[in-house]
């Protein structure tokens, strides 16, 4: 994971979880205050709708009361009960019914039979005696009775009276309509609902999880001829509607503060980030360019942070690299001329002591026979030469060494050319040139550029080992303001190790190789400030790529 | 094999059996001259006062669409003021000439009429044979179709299996359009003039002819307005409202005068299933209705008219599918006594537990007595038609296959103030303002 991306993610936790933590805090301590005052508010209301009921009823037995004092002394009413005019009686319980504001009157003889109605004046002679029996044996004498007319039943809230006419005693069932808007007056909010769940489901159909719920039992008497007294509920609930609406916004607008939030963590992260990452960046590539041979990378920084601190202690690191670098090459140097001394005194005395023997001969044949001085000078002349040539091949050899290039402008196509034209044997061997037109000068010695060439065309022409071939020496622009010049061979290739000691000094696996010409190659390239690398695969051949810089225009 | 001619002499002697058994309706004879002291037919209260208006009271409504056929109490009042039939039949069933004067037997089994001298519509046009095709075209194509114009003011008509009375029935009296008016032109003694903007429930029917007969008023008003109708000096009040009876009868200047038993509300229930209606007490059912009210009883030779629904060829099979019908028992919400009975037999509990009764608009009372849609249905009908199968067309088509139930007869009362002119009650329960 990316320095930038545990940034990210750091910021958006170090935001966002206190964010959220915060508004689910917000959103169940408002749930439950809001929660707790709406069963607050339904408590009230049940024990409002409890003390209306008591005064209900007791309305209601105010009514009845009077109607036990009125009956007796009604005249027609004893008429009608004696045979009279039995409409009036019928009528009695109606008109009795609506002047006394009750929803429910029924009045019944000893028997249970209706007498007279008035909310249902025409169920006169049914036998229901169940009710006024249930209704006097419920606590506080009211109950909720389902009470039937001709075109629906009708909950009512009633209660039982009995009075004495002629001897017969009579039951008055009375009571008030249990309906809609009878429970819409109960409840003065219309975020309160009330209703009646009657048996056998008295759950009322409230949801707990959407509705604060409370109830009041009352005494329910079935209608029927199976009537029970049975247990009725008027449930009170107050809906979680706004409760849930308010979550709902509260919710809404958290998730938008975070989402704001986060997108400005986000951004905010991001530039941060980027602000710390870029100079890390900056700082692993210039890291990264940092050679043995490219030691001279800038880790100045004038940052006072850590940032700051990091780029000195890269740039004194590097510095001392280069210090140790410096002084390898000095060792190397030593160590090289060192060998070097050895190998010339080796050389030449390997040169000087045909020589040696030979004038050694010579001062011989002085001694003992001057007359053959000449002929021995003669047989012995071929070999004093070749001594002379050898050392003078030694010579020439060691002189390449310390080449003394000149910073100059170098036409490169025309040094291969040139060089190209001094190769006067080639055998089986093809070479090819493949020149790039209009090629912009490199800055170098062309004498060292021709050295350089002359090495590698003759190291590919020997690895062709007399075998067909060929040999390309092409030039290109290098795509960073410099020259490209490559030398391929179609020869046997090297081998990784081949490759790995191919720089030495002195390593050949020539017959008669110096091993001097690669190391030569390579040092008189980066004298040039310029780079070498080698493309090889034993059996198929090897590649040798010089870079140089160009020239500035 | 038999041969063709013993079928020829079959079928013709099959045909005058079938003939012979269906005895065709006789022609009644002419009317007697009414008898100097024959009031049978007659309502007087006192002696008859010179008055220029006389003001009848109804409480049922009076549309001008449904004329010259009435549909209540009220509208039988003030059609029948209006509008003539070619006879009248008076209360006790015997044909009086109306908009005809005579009538005979003519050849070919056919009746001859002779139109009335002085027959003349509203608008002054004198009453012809044609009028009265014209008109009859426009109620009754069958028996229009029947008529042979023989004159100016002659016709005859194909006797028919109907009775001869039926010619009274005021779904044949004579009329022609109004253009521009919602009173169709009548040819009765009375004509409607437009009515007053002042009071839309009121109307004035001025005399044809200026034979010092009153005027008459009309006031259509809701049952608690009657007895402030009397109070107001209403010369006649037609009721069947107990408790507006109860306080003319303590008016010392009205007579309450019950009059014929004219209508039966019956229980008509689709299919002929005796299990619906149960076992009906019928007496329990005459204190279920505010008004003047006995146990349905038909009194006449046979049985109630709608119980031989049947025999009439025009109507309908019952073509009532087994679909679900909903478990209540319907009537008009604006007939009280039909209020009354459904909850009575809601309360006898007549289709059931969980049935209910269901008072709707007459409008969808009508839809869903055509549709059959509902268990059971409470209305009421004429007791007296002149005609079985024209009275069927009222029903739906599918009363023939159900089962009706007679329930309760009821009339209304007429409430007549002392010195109102006298009136004459004919057979369908019409009450006509006598001439003087």
């Amino acid at each position: 994971m990316t320095f930038r991306a545990r940034l990210l993610l750091g910021f958006g936790a170090v935001v966002l979880v206190p964010l959220t933590v915060f508004g689910l805090r917000i959103r169940a301590v408002m749930a439950n205050r809001l929660t707790a005052e709406y069963q607050q508010r339904v408590a009230a209301l049940v024990s409002v709708i409890r003390a209306d009921l008591d005064r209900q009823s007791a309305g209601i037995a105010l009514r009845l009361a009077a109607l036990r004092d009125a009956i007796p002394r009604d005249n027609l009413f004893r008429t009608a009960l004696q045979g009279g005019e039995r409409t009036y009686l019928l009528d009695y319980a109606g008109d009795a019914m609506r002047l006394g504001g009750l929803s429910l009157l029924q009045i019944q003889d000893e028997s249970g039979r209706i007498v007279s109605s008035g909310h249902f004046r025409n169920e006169y002679d049914r036998s229901d005696p169940a009710v006024p029996r249930l209704l006097a044996t419920a606590p506080a004498g009211t109950a909720l009775v389902e009470a039937r007319t001709a075109e629906a039943p009708f909950l009512a809230l009633a209660r039982v009276d009995s009075l004495r006419v002629g001897g017969r005693r009579f039951t008055l069932v009375g009571g008030i309509a249990v309906d809609s808007s009878f429970l819409a007056h109960l409840t003065p909010d219309s975020e309160l609902t009330v209703s009646v769940a009657l048996p056998p489901d008295t759950s009322s159909g409230a949801d707990p999880a959407t509705q604060v719920v409370s109830a009041v039992t009352v005494p329910f008497v079935t209608s029927g001829d199976s009537a029970r007294l049975l247990r009725a509920r008027i449930v009170v609930s107050h809906s979680l509607a706004s409760l849930v609406a308010l979550r709902r916004g509260v919710a809404l607008s958290f998730f938008v503060a975070v989402l704001v939030t986060g997108l400005i963590a986000l951004l905010l992260a991001s530039w941060l980030s980027t602000r710390i990452s870029r100079p890390l960046t900056a700082l692993a590539a210039k890291t990264a360019d940092v050679d043995m041979d490219r030691l001279d990378v800038a880790f100045d920084s004038d940052r006072s942070d850590e940032i700051g601190a990091l780029s000195r202690l890269l740039g004194a690191m590097t510095e001392r690299l280069r210090a140790g670098a410096a002084r390898l090459r000095e060792a190397e140097r030593r160590l090289a001329m060192g060998d070097l001394a050895r190998q010339v005194n080796h050389d030449i005395k390997n040169g000087l002591i045909p020589i040696r023997n030979v004038f050694r001969h010579l001062g011989q044949a002085a001694g003992d026979s001057p007359d053959r001085l000449a002929a021995a000078f003669r047989d012995r002349q071929a070999t004093v030469e070749s001594s002379i040539s050898y050392l003078e091949n030694l010579a020439s050899n060691y002189a390449r060494l310390c080449p003394q290039p000149a910073g100059e402008s170098c036409d490169v196509n025309a040094v291969v050319r040139e060089t190209i034209s001094r190769v006067s044997d080639t055998g089986q061997a093809e070479l090819r040139l493949e020149l790039a037109e209009g090629l912009r000068p490199a800055r170098t010695d062309a004498l060292v550029l021709r050295r350089i060439l002359e090495n590698l065309i003759g190291n590919a022409l020997d690895s062709l080992a007399a075998r067909a071939g060929r040999v390309t020496v092409s030039t290109a622009a290098n795509g960073q303001g410099g020259v490209r010049i490559t030398v391929a061979d179609t020869g046997k290739g090297m081998t990784q190790d081949e490759l790995n000691r191919a720089f030495d000094d002195f390593y050949t696996t020539k017959p008669g190789g110096t091993g001097l010409g690669l190391s030569i190659v390579r040092r008189l390239v980066l004298d040039a400030s310029g780079a070498l690398r080698v493309e090889t695969e034993p059996g198929a051949g090897s590649a040798f790529i010089v870079e140089l810089p160009g020239e500035t225009w | 094999m038999i041969p063709r001619h013993r079928y020829v002499i079959f079928l013709a002697l099959f045909a005058a059996a079938c003939r012979a058994g269906v005895p065709r309706a006789e022609l009644p004879l002419p009317p007697p001259a009414p008898a100097p002291g024959d009031t049978t037919c007659t309502i007087a209260v006192g002696r008859a006062a010179r008055r220029d208006t006389v003001t009848l009271a109804v409480s049922d409504p009076v549309d001008a669409g449904h004329a010259p056929l009435p549909r209540n109490d009220a509208e039988r009042l003030v059609f029948g003021q209006l509008y003539e039939s070619l006879i009248r039949v008076d209360c006790q069933g015997r044909p009086l000439p109306g908009l005809a004067a005579t009538w005979e037997e003519a050849p070919g089994d056919r009746w001859a009429f002779t139109l009335r001298d002085n027959a003349r519509f509203w608008d002054g046009a004198p009453v012809t044979a044609r009028d009265v095709l014209a008109s009859w075209q426009s109620h009754d194509a069958t028996l229009a179709a029947s008529l042979t114009v023989t004159g100016d003011r002659t016709f005859t008509v194909a006797a028919s299996d109907a009775p001869f009375q039926r010619l009274a029935d005021q779904a044949l009296a004579v009329t022609k359009p109004a253009p521009g008016s919602g009173w169709p032109i009548g040819t009765g003694r009375y004509w409607m003039t437009s009515g007053d903007p002042a009071s839309p429930d009121a109307f004035v029917a001025q005399p044809m002819a200026r034979s010092g007969q009153p005027a008459v008023k009309i006031a259509s008003g809701p049952t608690g307005g009657a007895r402030d109708a009397l109070d107001g000096g209403a010369d006649v009040l037609i009721t069947d409202d107990a408790a507006t009876l109860d306080y003319a009868r303590t008016l010392t200047g009205y007579v309450d005068v019950p009059l014929e038993w004219s209508r039966t509300y019956v229980l008509l229930a689709p299919g002929r299933d005796k299990s619906v209606i149960g076992d009906l007490r019928l007496e329990s059912l005459r204190e279920a209705v505010h008004g003047d009210a006995r146990p349905a009883e038909w009194s006449g030779p046979g049985r109630f008219w709608f119980a031989d629904l049947h025999s009439c060829a025009q109507a309908g099979r019952d073509t009532l599918g087994a679909s679900a019908r909903r478990h209540r028992i319907v009537y008009n919400q604006s007939d009280r006594s039909a209020a009354d009975l459904a909850a009575r037999l809601v309360g006898l509990g007549v289709l059931g537990r969980g049935a209910v009764a269901a008072g709707v608009p007459a409008s969808a009372f009508e839809s869903s007595l055509r549709a059959g849609s509902d268990a059971a249905y409470v209305l009421e009908l004429r007791r007296q038609v002149y005609d079985v199968c024209r009275a069927a067309l009222e029903l739906p088509p599918w009363s023939s296959a159900a089962t009706i139930e007679p329930l309760l007869d009821v009339r209304s009362h007429a409430v007549v103030r002392r010195g109102t002119p006298r009136m004459t009650l004919d057979w369908d329960g019409t009450l006509r303002l006598a001439p003087p």
